[in-house]
């Protein structure tokens, strides 16, 4: 575990930041740095000195630059592009909320905050760190073994399950900062919410075939065509593993799942896709249903998405059985 | 919870500022009223009043943490009324409501409670 994390928080309030301080040294051996403005904040990062953060705690309502713009700042360094980042905010900022997430927060605090929630957040962030330590390391191990020797596939660095980090794409955000999300959301209203999800069909062949570096690719590619479909919508997506994309909208919109899935097909098909070697990857998906996320708890929320998510793994299998039983009625005939 | 609070070493001198700084706020936030009272200025009369709830913010942001429950929840919905008026077609006409005078009175006599009972001790 990461006992040491060298955290960066900012916030206009100095007793906001006096608080952090009090709190942050009572709940481990933590390095905390203070900045009262994003400007302030941005100096110091660009500054390095060696000091990199490893968390950053960002209120959301500023003047002049808020957090959600210093999150976006932030998310654009290549250095920072998943360190994790809790906003502070108070329950009435749930506009602010939804666009920190999709400017790339990895969950939030409410104000006035807690000794527990606070060291509870933090536990969460350095299992996260862990975690993200370990899957990079696969991955670029694989990278390198891939452009040395075009050898291995993904299985021997990565667990199909796992969810993948994928960076610069519009509105998708890590699998973690989605389930934060989510429990926000079931505090609040739900009213127009709706989750639906997308499988890459035949992933298991897909991540067979391919080395670790070429299906996190293939996966950060077929996110961004997604995104790009659902681009007039309000939404948030997430890649949960296994070829599965969720999303969740709350803007009211019903999708028609059947017109969904063909735009990103079609989409799929004309952006061709490859391996390292050059051979063109056959990359289709398929939806399954759109779950409406009205009066639902915080667990039934995330039951729904599970749903939404086992809906889309059933409908790519239905359609690999069914191309599999043409083909064997081809046979015969 | 909350009691954990109170076994921070430096929690009393956080306390002590966040009073000191309450004085000037009150005031700031007080100041920020009148002025959009007096305003027929559109625009410097939403001013004057984000500005107030700017203030209110981070009050309501620090001051249940320090155990100021009470008065952190009157800053949150007083914030919130100013917040609901300036979304509103109505914040056009440049004259504060009724309800949001006395939800600042409200707050600032909270405050001015909480500043004597702590000048008491």
């Amino acid at each position: 575990m990461v006992n040491d994390m060298k955290i960066l928080a900012v916030d206009d309030d100095p007793i906001i930041l006096e608080l952090l301080t009090q709190f942050v040294s009572a709940v481990g051996e933590h390095e905390l740095t203070t900045a009262t403005s994003g400007a302030e904040a941005i100096e110091i990062v660009s500054a390095g000195r060696g000091n990199e953060f490893d968390c950053f705690l960002f209120d959301i309502q500023m003047p002049h630059m808020d957090g959600i713009a210093l999150t976006q700042s932030i998310r654009s360094s290549t250095r920072y592009a998943d360190t994790p980042i809790l906003m502070l905010t108070a329950m009435s900022d749930k506009r602010y909320v939804d666009a920190a997430f999709a400017a790339g927060a990895t969950d939030y605090v409410t104000k006035p905050f807690e000794l527990a929630e606070l060291k509870a957040r933090l536990g969460l962030v350095e299992g996260l760190i862990d975690a993200r330590n370990s899957r990079t390391r696969k991955i670029f191990a694989t990278q390198n073994l891939s452009g040395k020797t075009q050898a291995g596939n993904s299985s021997e660095m990565l667990e199909l399950h796992e969810p993948i980090s994928i960076y610069d794409v519009d509105n998708v955000i890590e699998y973690l900062a989605m389930e934060n999300y989510v429990a926000q959301l079931s505090r609040g209203a739900l009213f127009g919410s709706t989750t639906f999800a997308f499988t890459i069909r035949t992933i298991e062949k897909l991540f067979a075939s391919l080395s670790a570096f070429e299906f996190s690719s293939l996966v950060s590619d077929v996110a961004e065509i997604i995104s790009d479909t659902l681009a007039n919508h309000q939404f948030l997506m997430s890649y949960a593993g296994s070829g599965t994309f969720v999303c969740v909208t709350e803007s009211g919109w019903r999708p028609d799942m059947l017109a969904l899935v063909n735009a990103v097909n079609l989409a799929l098909a004309r952006t061709e896709l490859y391996d390292n070697t050059g051979q063109l990857l056959y990359v289709r998906v398929s939806a399954g249903e759109a779950i409406r996320l009205i009066w639902k708890s915080e667990n039934s929320v995330m039951e729904a998405i599970g749903s939404a998510h086992a809906s889309a793994e059933a409908a790519s299998a239905r359609h690999e059985r069914a191309m599999n039983d043409l083909w064997l009625v081809e046979q015969r005939a | 919870m909350k009691d954990m609070i109170d076994t921070l070493p430096g929690i009393e001198r956080i306390r002590t500022r966040f009073l000191t700084m309450l004085k000037t706020r009150q005031g700031d936030i007080a100041s920020h009223a009148l002025s959009a009272w007096e305003t027929t200025d559109v625009d410097a009369f939403r001013d004057h009043l984000a500005a107030a709830q700017g203030i209110l913010h981070q009050i309501a942001g620090s001051a249940g943490s320090l155990n100021f429950g009470t008065l952190g929840t009157a800053a949150r919905q007083c914030e919130n009324d100013i917040l609901g008026f300036l979304e509103s077609d109505e914040s056009a006409t440049a004259t504060v409501p009724g309800e949001i005078m006395e939800s600042l009175d409200t707050f600032v006599s909270l405050s001015q409670a909480l500043l004597d009972e702590n000048s008491k001790d």
